[in-house]
């Protein structure tokens, strides 16, 4: 018996310390964690739909109807927001990054941040002749031109197509919700 | 040469963990596509391996035998969190490149060996002593066997160009088959290099690794 307690004890005693440490040490790396997922996951699509920019949009990153907004900033003024946005592809959610130009309500560029296509087909989502046709896009007629947009899809991957271009008008939404609220948290030009 | 001296300096040849005892193969194969995955792997399980020799040699005297191996899996599992929190935190590009071998140290036959072997029968000096020698060594042919396997197959060591410029990479040496050829490549070499030695002494060649494996005692049971 004295046996059989003195186990449970120590056994429990170790356990308990290692979850007290875990806990706090998880607790205490959550911001730099979110920060480097940011960085690295996040940010190369992120910086190349806002090029235009002389401050770091992920630093200076802000909360809006729940959605993070990420700010371009050239001379200390808003020029430029952007707002990740996810559909349904092929198979599994397509993340899609998305640029608005705040004067002139038109899209920026879009970049996917996350995707599981099939290689070779559906990642071609990913090359520049898709997404080129996004740059300077208006907010209007976001579809596909079998639909009633005017995109190209991509043949044999319409779905990845269909999916990014919903991605993209969800963004729209999002971007047309936040925007009479950008002004308050970051000065317009 | 003092008893500290001799706990660090065997973990870095006569017990060389990859190459000699032929413990933590997982990481070994696994990551060392390039040099500096294997150097980022190596610092990671020296960190385990250190902490968990310590902590384990600190409280050996009150572990109960019969859940010893429960006791050190949970310090283990417990370190190995710590290191793959960290690294997410302020490494995190190394983090995406070793992704499932990091929560893997946990099982890696390294730490629960020398754990059980070693920090549970010795005192907190010896013991950090040896976690050190284990885990340099463990770096160091992580990081030879990355280098190796990245001039190779990439043409470069640590990201640098190394080989002249008309070198074709063997891409082949980067993917997996070529972690087998090169570890048995090393393994060769260093078996004929410590037969050249013992040779040269004029002893008798050794017939098996007659190093102290107090851990796995594969050596007794084919009747050498």
């Amino acid at each position: 018996m004295r046996e059989i307690l003195h186990m449970l004890v120590v056994l429990s005693v170790i356990c308990a310390s290692s979850g007290a440490l875990l806990v706090n040490l998880k607790q205490a790396t959550k911001p730099q964690i979110e920060q480097q997922v940011l960085t690295y996951v996040q940010g190369p699509a992120l910086l190349s739909v806002l090029e235009d920019r002389d401050n770091d949009p992920i630093a200076e990153r802000a909360e809006l109807n729940g959605v993070t907004v990420f700010p371009a900033m050239r001379d200390g003024k808003l020029v430029g927001v952007a707002v990740e946005a996810f559909a349904p592809g092929y198979s599994g959610d397509i993340g899609v990054m998305v640029g608005f130009d705040v004067n002139e309500d038109t899209l920026l560029g879009i970049g996917i941040t996350t995707q599981t296509e099939t290689p070779g087909l559906g990642t071609r989502i990913m090359k520049p002749s898709f997404t080129g046709q996004f740059v300077g896009h208006d907010l209007e007629d976001m579809g596909l031109k079998s639909g009633d947009g005017d995109i190209d899809g991509i043949s044999g991957a319409t779905y990845s197509a269909a999916g990014t271009v919903d991605a993209v008008a969800k963004a729209i939404k999002i971007y047309e919700d936040i925007k009479p609220k950008l002004e308050t948290v970051w000065k317009a030009s | 040469m003092s008893t500290i001296t001799k706990e660090f300096v065997k973990g870095l040849w006569d017990e060389l963990p990859p190459f000699r005892v032929l413990l933590g193969l997982c990481p070994t194969l696994a990551v060392t596509s390039t040099a500096e995955n294997g150097l980022g792997m190596g610092a990671a399980v020296i960190f385990v391996l250190t902490m968990s020799n310590l902590i384990i040699s600190t409280i050996r005297k009150i572990i109960p035998p019969k859940v010893r191996i429960a006791c050190f899996i949970v310090i283990t599992a417990s370190l190995v969190v710590t290191v793959e929190l960290l690294m997410q935190a302020y490494a995190y590009p190394l983090y995406q490149k070793l992704g499932i071998f990091v929560p893997l140290i946990v099982v890696n036959c390294l730490i629960l060996g020398r754990a059980e072997a070693f920090a549970s029968k010795n005192g907190v000096i010896p013991s950090i002593a040896d976690a050190l020698g284990m885990g340099i060594g463990f770096t160091l042919s992580l990081t030879f066997l990355g280098a190796m396997r990245e001039m190779l197959g990439n043409g470069t060591v640590f990201g640098t160009p190394v080989m002249w410029e008309s070198f074709q990479p063997a891409s082949f040496m980067v993917m997996a088959p070529g972690a087998f050829v090169g570890l048995g490549l090393i393994l060769a070499g260093m078996n004929a290099f410590n037969r050249y030695l013992s040779r040269k002494k004029g002893e008798k060649e050794p017939v098996s690794q007659n190093s102290t494996c107090a851990s796995c005692g594969a050596c007794n049971s084919c009747g050498q």
